[in-house]
């Protein structure tokens, strides 16, 4: 008792000085908001994009808050994809979470189920915007049912990039603008073995997106219930006929010498990038995206093929990678509005011409190609069409729109470590099943924790 | 003394005191003014160790216990369902492999080139304080710039090693891309990395060993090992003992280098628990699994500094 009656005493001194405190903050801040408030409501847009990319959307960003008075974008950066994910899912219903945001391709799951979100469906309908002029493949990979989840934004699908001086320079005829396994090997061999072994033929990067392309390339489903487009999936399949075959492709390149391995992460493509640059390797499969990039570090010719496909069939086409736009519900209708109307201006066929000029990501509104920004782009380099092309020509179905599941970060590393596994000589179809079954116990798991019914 | 420690604080207790002074007409003994004064200098840290420390202690060990959905919540409770799974997958139990190879390599290593770099650096030679400076300098390298740095000497086609080995027309090895070697390389640069702080360390305690024992061991006609396994030895136990639990719990706990140099790979032969852990958590979002591993992670560092407490604490004297 006479403890807590000095305790109280003590609090007393404590809450006097807390209040005066409050009191003086509350002042303060109203203050602040009521100067603000009048003209313009902000709009917190949070993004995970570096570089090019980075100065590019900033700039979109201050032409966009010029051009009109009702809202401010404000442009926060939030380090990786990965990382991102989990800000967005625990700032949620707080001040500090953003009112539109990026989040990469596999997390698209995860966010819509999150239920943070509010669909883009919902403004589409309300301004009859015209989605048909925005890529159909790209919107596939973000919608569920035919309800666009999300907005597609700086968007990539892998091609295979060759060093066209250097196969001159060993008189080597280039691969088919559409080419199969064997015709990369053909040209991967021959130029290991005209250089006199001084350059390497083929390099694949241990990279989960590649292996989900192979698939999606094959028209084979990586995840039951259709690629988890007719509900959620409660398998995967990793040990397939497509997944052999591409694998074993990569081993007859490694057993005759002519592909490199650079492993897997960050480390992995910028060595890669080295070697392709120094003229030490002469084909490899990459993101679009990097296209500004090697234009801009290299005097040779670059050219671009669409992904490989297997030999004794047609390619199905491949999905795309990088990330979309998302509108949190946890914010007012006007700072909804405010995102959508940001998302409307970031897709016009302009500013699309100039994200891909400026970033290598494509251009998705299908207008942006007449612009001259792309024109004069294509002049220049006339390979940096064929991601474009390559595109357009796709017509989305179950297999090539992404794998609609969660946990698709996982499915990536178990898939790598077979790779990895499979790069280092180990047994194809041993690998494969135990990363299928690795993920399959994830998969459950992770079902019964979302309690989701089999 | 007691008079003039009273005078000092005298004019402190005329601060102090009023408020005391009330609560005593209220009616207090001493013993319980202590207490609440206990209490007031206590709470901030209490307050703070409890919310950033204990806390969190609790909530992973609850967490340990639980499956949780996409957004990090605890749904379903699966008692030791997590533990048994994890001590029963072969991936788990490689990647425990692979810690304590890579922290026993790391701590010993350190350890003795820690030693030996002291040692040579304590001889009087011309030119010595450079070599002392070069040795002690990995301590002002961070991480990053150490990555880059050997990421630059393992690269596979245009890096120094690669470069040396074809001068040499000796085969390539891909530093980082093949199991075996990936791991040397990480444990390289990691033990570059602990030097420069265990270089000083050892450096200080050599300078600190009495030189008239040395003297008189010369005077004896023993000889150069002997003194050093006889006096210098003995004489730095102390300082070895607290390099090697320091170094040991640092190395169970490495992450920088790991994510930076080979992100795990290649085939998880680099992915350390700590490593496991971040992957686990914060980007499969499966915090459960990572709980426990964090759980049966602070167990084995428990357990192994209390080995070492056992054991080494014995041979140390003070």
């Amino acid at each position: 008792m006479k403890y807590l009656r000095h305790f109280l005493e003590f609090t007393f001194y404590i809450r006097k000085f807390l209040l005066a405190a409050l009191i003086f903050l509350a002042t303060v801040s109203s203050f602040g908001t009521q100067a603000s408030a009048k003209t313009r409501t902000k709009i917190v847009f949070w993004h995970e994009m570096t570089g090019p990319a980075q100065v590019q959307l900033n700039k979109f960003v201050n032409n966009y808050n010029q051009s009109q008075s009702n809202y401010t974008v404000i442009p926060q950066f939030e380090g990786n994809y990965n990382e991102a994910v989990q800000k967005i899912l625990n700032t949620h219903g707080t001040s500090a979470s953003p009112a539109l945001f990026q989040s990469m391709d596999i997390s698209t799951n995860q966010i819509a189920s999150s239920g943070y979100t509010t669909p883009v469906q919902k403004f589409i309908n309300e301004d009859n915007y015209d989605v048909s002029k925005i890529s159909s493949i790209a919107r596939a990979f973000y919608s569920q049912n035919g309800k666009q989840l999300s907005m597609p934004f700086n968007t990539s699908q892998p091609v295979l990039y060759y060093n066209a001086s250097l196969l001159k320079k060993y008189k080597i005829t280039p691969p088919p603008v559409d080419p199969s396994y064997s015709d990369i090997t053909r040209v991967a061999k021959q130029l290991y073995q005209h250089s006199d072994k001084k350059v390497k033929g083929l390099s694949i990067e241990i990279y989960g997106w590649f292996f989900e392309q192979f698939l999606a390339n094959s028209g084979t489903s990586l995840a039951n219930n259709n690629d988890g487009h007719s509900g959620t999936p409660t398998s995967v399949s990793f040990d397939n006929p497509a997944a052999i075959a591409a694998m074993k492709w990569i081993q007859t390149n490694i057993k005759n010498g002519s592909f490199m391995n650079y492993g897997a992460g960050t480390n992995a493509s910028t060595n890669e990038m080295a070697s392709f640059l120094s003229g030490k390797l002469g084909m490899f499969l990459q993101s679009s995206a990097s296209i500004s990039q090697l234009t801009a570090g290299t005097k040779d010719k670059i050219g671009v093929t669409y992904y490989p496909h297997l030999d004794n069939k047609k390619a199905n086409g491949v999905s795309i990678g990088g990330a979309s736009l998302w509108i949190s519900n946890d914010k007012s209708l006007q700072e909804q509005r405010g995102a959508w109307e940001f998302i409307k201006y970031l897709m016009s066929p302009t500013n699309q011409a100039s994200w891909q000029s400026a970033t290598g990501y494509l251009a998705l509104n299908k207008g942006s190609q007449n612009e001259p920004v792309l024109q004069k782009l294509y002049q220049h380099y006339p390979s940096s069409k064929v991601p474009s092309l390559q595109l357009s020509k796709t017509s989305p179905n179950n297999t090539n729109s992404g794998v609609f599941m969660q946990g698709l970060i996982q499915e990536r590393t178990s898939v790598q470590t077979a790779m990895e596994q499979i790069y280092n000589g180990g047994n194809i179809r041993q690998a494969l099943q135990e990363a299928e079954n690795s993920m399959n116990s994830a998969v459950k798991s992770a079902n019964k924790a979302n309690k989701v019914q089999n | 003394m007691e008079e003039q420690l009273n005078k000092q604080f005298k004019p402190l207790n005329k601060i102090a005191i009023p408020k005391l002074q009330k609560l005593k007409k209220i009616g207090y003994d001493v013993n319980a003014k202590d207490k609440i004064y206990a209490f007031l200098f206590l709470g901030p840290s209490l307050l703070i160790l409890s919310i950033f420390v204990f806390y969190p202690m609790l909530r992973t060990l609850y967490l340990s216990f639980f499956l949780t959905n996409t957004l990090g919540k605890p749904t379903v409770f699966v008692g030791f369902n997590n533990y048994v799974n994890l001590l029963t997958s072969s991936t788990y139990l490689n990647s425990l492999k692979a810690t304590i190879t890579y922290v026993i390599a790391v701590s010993m290593l350190t350890l003795v080139l820690g030693i030996l770099l002291a040692q040579a650096a304590s001889k009087k030679i011309a030119g010595i304080n450079f070599f002392r400076t070069i040795f002690s300098g990995t301590m002002g390298v961070s991480v990053s710039v150490a990555a880059i740095f050997w990421l630059f000497i393992f690269n596979p086609s245009v890096g120094l090693l690669d470069q040396v080995t074809t001068f040499l027309h000796l085969p390539t090895i891909n530093w980082l891309t093949q199991p075996g070697w990936a791991m040397l390389a990480v444990i390289i640069s990691t033990v570059w990395m602990n030097l420069g702080f265990t270089f000083l360390i050892f450096f200080g305690a050599l300078q600190s060993v009495p030189k008239f024992l040395y003297e008189a061991a010369e005077i004896e006609g023993a000889s150069k090992s002997y003194q050093f396994f006889h006096i210098t030895f003995p004489m730095i136990s102390p300082t070895i003992f607290f390099i090697s639990i320091i170094t040991l719990i640092e190395s169970f706990k490495s992450f920088g280098l790991i994510d930076l140099m080979t992100a795990g790979g290649p085939d998880n032969a680099t992915n350390l628990m700590v490593y496991r852990i971040y992957q686990d958590a914060f980007l499969s979002g499966n915090y459960g699994s990572a709980s426990t591993q964090s759980v049966i992670l602070a167990i084995i560092i428990s357990l192994f500094t209390l080995m070492q407490f056992k054991l080494l604490e014995k041979k140390v004297t003070y």
